[in-house]
Protein backbone atom coordinates (compact mmCIF):
# COMPACT_ATOMS: atom_id res chain seq x y z
CA UNK A 1 0.00 0.00 0.00
CA UNK A 2 2.94 2.34 0.72
CA UNK A 3 5.39 4.13 -2.15
CA UNK A 4 9.24 3.77 -1.57
CA UNK A 5 9.24 6.87 -3.61
CA UNK A 6 6.85 8.86 -1.81
CA UNK A 7 7.65 11.13 0.71
CA UNK A 8 5.95 13.22 3.07
CA UNK A 9 6.39 16.73 5.22
CA UNK A 10 2.80 16.22 7.11
CA UNK A 11 4.49 15.44 10.63
CA UNK A 12 6.55 18.93 10.01
CA UNK A 13 3.40 20.99 9.00
CA UNK A 14 1.37 19.68 11.70
CA UNK A 15 3.70 21.03 14.53
CA UNK A 16 4.07 24.17 12.41
CA UNK A 17 0.34 24.43 12.52
CA UNK A 18 -0.18 24.65 16.42
CA UNK A 19 0.79 21.28 17.34
CA UNK A 20 -1.67 20.02 15.69
CA UNK A 21 -2.58 15.84 16.77
CA UNK A 22 -3.42 13.12 14.07
CA UNK A 23 -6.52 12.79 15.84
CA UNK A 24 -7.45 16.48 14.95
CA UNK A 25 -5.88 15.97 11.52
CA UNK A 26 -7.78 13.12 11.14
CA UNK A 27 -11.47 14.63 12.01
CA UNK A 28 -10.57 17.40 9.10
CA UNK A 29 -9.82 15.57 6.45
CA UNK A 30 -11.89 12.87 7.44
CA UNK A 31 -10.30 9.72 8.33
CA UNK A 32 -8.91 7.57 11.06
CA UNK A 33 -5.93 8.27 13.08
CA UNK A 34 -4.43 5.24 11.88
CA UNK A 35 -4.35 6.43 8.17
CA UNK A 36 -2.74 9.33 9.38
CA UNK A 37 -0.07 7.40 10.89
CA UNK A 38 0.61 4.88 8.42
CA UNK A 39 1.05 8.11 5.40
CA UNK A 40 3.41 9.58 8.17
CA UNK A 41 5.35 6.31 8.15
CA UNK A 42 5.18 5.84 4.14
CA UNK A 43 3.48 2.63 5.08
CA UNK A 44 0.29 4.00 2.72
CA UNK A 45 -0.15 6.50 -0.21
CA UNK A 46 -3.05 8.32 -0.11
CA UNK A 47 -5.72 8.73 -2.85
CA UNK A 48 -5.26 12.25 -4.73
CA UNK A 49 -8.62 13.44 -2.88
CA UNK A 50 -7.28 12.78 0.25
CA UNK A 51 -3.51 14.02 -0.84
CA UNK A 52 -5.96 17.42 -1.59
CA UNK A 53 -7.56 17.66 1.67
CA UNK A 54 -4.43 17.15 3.50
CA UNK A 55 -2.56 20.35 1.29
CA UNK A 56 -5.87 22.51 1.77
CA UNK A 57 -5.75 21.72 5.73
CA UNK A 58 -2.39 22.91 5.79
CA UNK A 59 -2.54 25.95 3.44
CA UNK A 60 -0.03 24.62 1.12
CA UNK A 61 0.11 23.44 -2.09
CA UNK A 62 -0.06 19.40 -2.63
CA UNK A 63 3.83 19.39 -3.42
CA UNK A 64 5.10 20.99 -0.31
CA UNK A 65 2.96 18.52 1.59
CA UNK A 66 4.03 15.02 -0.64
CA UNK A 67 7.00 14.76 -3.01
CA UNK A 68 7.40 12.43 -5.31
CA UNK A 69 11.56 11.17 -5.97
CA UNK A 70 12.40 12.81 -8.75
CA UNK A 71 15.08 10.07 -10.19
CA UNK A 72 11.93 8.22 -10.78
CA UNK A 73 9.56 8.70 -13.80
CA UNK B 1 -14.94 -0.45 17.25
CA UNK B 2 -11.87 0.38 14.78
CA UNK B 3 -11.48 -2.06 11.61
CA UNK B 4 -8.36 -3.81 13.43
CA UNK B 5 -10.53 -5.05 15.93
CA UNK B 6 -13.25 -5.87 13.66
CA UNK B 7 -10.64 -7.80 12.08
CA UNK B 8 -9.88 -9.54 15.31
CA UNK B 9 -13.17 -10.20 16.30
CA UNK B 10 -13.93 -12.02 12.77
CA UNK B 11 -10.61 -14.10 13.40
CA UNK B 12 -11.68 -15.34 16.78
CA UNK B 13 -15.34 -15.21 17.19
CA UNK B 14 -16.19 -16.05 13.53
CA UNK B 15 -14.32 -18.26 12.96
CA UNK B 16 -15.67 -20.51 16.03
CA UNK B 17 -18.95 -19.45 15.17
CA UNK B 18 -18.69 -21.53 12.03
CA UNK B 19 -16.17 -24.44 12.68
CA UNK B 20 -18.36 -25.59 15.68
CA UNK B 21 -21.46 -26.20 13.82
CA UNK B 22 -19.31 -27.56 11.40
CA UNK B 23 -18.12 -30.06 13.30
CA UNK B 24 -21.88 -30.82 15.11
CA UNK B 25 -22.72 -31.59 11.57
CA UNK B 26 -19.83 -34.01 10.70
CA UNK B 27 -20.67 -35.56 14.03
CA UNK B 28 -24.32 -36.46 13.52
CA UNK B 29 -23.48 -37.14 9.89
CA UNK B 30 -21.22 -39.71 10.17
CA UNK B 31 -22.39 -41.23 13.67
CA UNK B 32 -26.24 -41.26 13.31
CA UNK B 33 -26.48 -41.60 9.51
CA UNK B 34 -28.75 -38.51 9.34
CA UNK B 35 -28.03 -38.14 5.46
CA UNK B 36 -29.99 -34.33 5.48
CA UNK B 37 -28.16 -33.15 8.96
CA UNK B 38 -25.13 -31.59 6.96
CA UNK B 39 -27.31 -29.28 5.00
CA UNK B 40 -29.51 -28.20 8.43
CA UNK B 41 -26.13 -27.26 9.78
CA UNK B 42 -24.89 -25.76 6.72
CA UNK B 43 -27.85 -23.63 6.88
CA UNK B 44 -26.76 -22.88 10.93
CA UNK B 45 -23.58 -22.25 9.74
CA UNK B 46 -24.75 -19.56 7.02
CA UNK B 47 -27.01 -17.85 9.39
CA UNK B 48 -24.48 -17.58 11.68
CA UNK B 49 -22.08 -16.49 9.67
CA UNK B 50 -24.64 -14.00 8.31
CA UNK B 51 -25.24 -12.52 11.81
CA UNK B 52 -21.85 -11.61 11.63
CA UNK B 53 -21.55 -10.16 9.09
CA UNK B 54 -24.30 -8.07 10.47
CA UNK B 55 -22.54 -7.56 13.85
CA UNK B 56 -20.65 -4.15 12.29
CA UNK B 57 -23.78 -2.61 11.28
CA UNK B 58 -25.40 -3.76 14.06
CA UNK B 59 -22.50 -1.95 16.59
CA UNK B 60 -22.43 1.26 14.57
CA UNK B 61 -26.30 1.56 14.31
CA UNK B 62 -25.90 1.93 18.34
CA UNK B 63 -22.60 3.74 18.11
CA UNK B 64 -22.97 6.98 20.25
CA UNK B 65 -20.38 9.18 18.76
CA UNK B 66 -21.40 8.94 15.05
CA UNK B 67 -19.49 11.44 13.65
CA UNK B 68 -16.58 9.98 14.53
CA UNK B 69 -14.58 8.50 11.46
CA UNK B 70 -14.24 4.52 11.64
CA UNK B 71 -13.89 3.27 8.36
CA UNK B 72 -12.03 5.38 5.60
CA UNK B 73 -10.39 4.76 2.00
CA UNK B 74 -7.24 2.78 3.82
CA UNK B 75 -9.89 0.53 5.29
CA UNK B 76 -11.61 -0.06 2.58
CA UNK B 77 -8.20 -1.13 0.64
CA UNK B 78 -7.43 -3.53 3.31
CA UNK B 79 -10.98 -4.93 3.00
CA UNK B 80 -11.06 -5.49 -0.51
CA UNK B 81 -7.59 -6.75 -0.75
CA UNK B 82 -8.64 -9.70 2.21
CA UNK B 83 -11.31 -10.49 0.02
CA UNK B 84 -9.51 -10.74 -2.58
CA UNK B 85 -6.70 -13.19 -1.09
CA UNK B 86 -9.83 -15.31 0.37
CA UNK B 87 -11.57 -15.91 -3.19
CA UNK B 88 -7.99 -16.95 -4.03
CA UNK B 89 -7.57 -19.33 -0.93
CA UNK B 90 -11.25 -20.38 -1.53
CA UNK B 91 -10.42 -21.64 -5.39
CA UNK B 92 -7.27 -23.09 -4.28
CA UNK B 93 -9.15 -25.26 -1.86
CA UNK B 94 -12.63 -26.14 -4.31
CA UNK B 95 -9.71 -27.28 -6.79
CA UNK B 96 -7.52 -29.30 -4.35
CA UNK B 97 -10.42 -30.75 -2.81
CA UNK B 98 -11.50 -31.99 -6.33
CA UNK B 99 -7.95 -33.35 -7.36
CA UNK B 100 -7.96 -34.86 -3.82
CA UNK B 101 -11.42 -36.57 -4.33
CA UNK B 102 -10.40 -37.71 -7.53
CA UNK B 103 -6.65 -38.90 -6.59
CA UNK B 104 -8.24 -41.46 -3.54
CA UNK B 105 -11.75 -42.80 -4.99
CA UNK B 106 -10.94 -43.07 -8.79
CA UNK B 107 -12.10 -42.08 -11.28
CA UNK B 108 -14.70 -44.45 -11.63
CA UNK B 109 -15.63 -44.14 -7.64
CA UNK B 110 -18.36 -42.45 -5.83
CA UNK B 111 -18.84 -40.59 -2.75
CA UNK B 112 -21.48 -39.59 -0.40
CA UNK B 113 -23.22 -36.38 -1.42
CA UNK B 114 -22.89 -35.63 2.64
CA UNK B 115 -19.18 -34.71 1.28
CA UNK B 116 -20.42 -31.56 -0.41
CA UNK B 117 -22.20 -29.50 1.99
CA UNK B 118 -19.32 -30.59 4.25
CA UNK B 119 -16.94 -28.60 1.89
CA UNK B 120 -18.77 -25.92 1.32
CA UNK B 121 -18.56 -25.42 5.01
CA UNK B 122 -14.98 -25.86 4.69
CA UNK B 123 -15.13 -23.67 2.06
CA UNK B 124 -16.66 -20.88 4.69
CA UNK B 125 -14.53 -21.22 7.14
CA UNK B 126 -11.23 -20.97 4.90
CA UNK B 127 -12.78 -17.75 3.55
CA UNK B 128 -13.61 -16.32 6.77
CA UNK B 129 -9.99 -17.85 8.06
CA UNK B 130 -8.27 -15.63 5.67
CA UNK B 131 -9.69 -12.82 5.61
CA UNK B 132 -9.21 -11.91 9.03
CA UNK B 133 -6.05 -12.96 8.96
CA UNK B 134 -5.38 -10.80 5.43
CA UNK B 135 -6.72 -7.97 7.39
CA UNK B 136 -4.78 -8.62 10.39
CA UNK B 137 -1.60 -8.35 7.98
CA UNK B 138 -1.86 -5.58 6.13
CA UNK B 139 -3.24 -3.95 9.19
CA UNK B 140 -0.19 -4.78 11.22
CA UNK B 141 2.19 -3.02 8.15
CA UNK B 142 0.60 0.10 8.31
CA UNK B 143 2.31 0.76 11.70
CA UNK B 144 0.89 1.54 14.76
CA UNK B 145 3.65 3.35 15.82
CA UNK B 146 4.44 7.08 15.75
CA UNK B 147 1.87 10.28 17.01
Amino acid sequence: MGDNNLSNQIRRLRFEHGQMTQQQLADKVKVTRQTIIAIEAGKYAPSLPLAFRLARTFGVPIEQVFEYDKNEV
Amino acid sequence: MTQKEEAWVGLFLGVPMLVIPSAVAVFIAYDKGLSFAPVLMFTGTVMWGGFLWFLPYIQRKFHKDKKKIIFDERDQLIHKKSVMASYVALWIYFVAACVTTWCIVGPNGSISVNVMPLTLIGGLVLFNLVQGLASLIQYGRGGEHGR
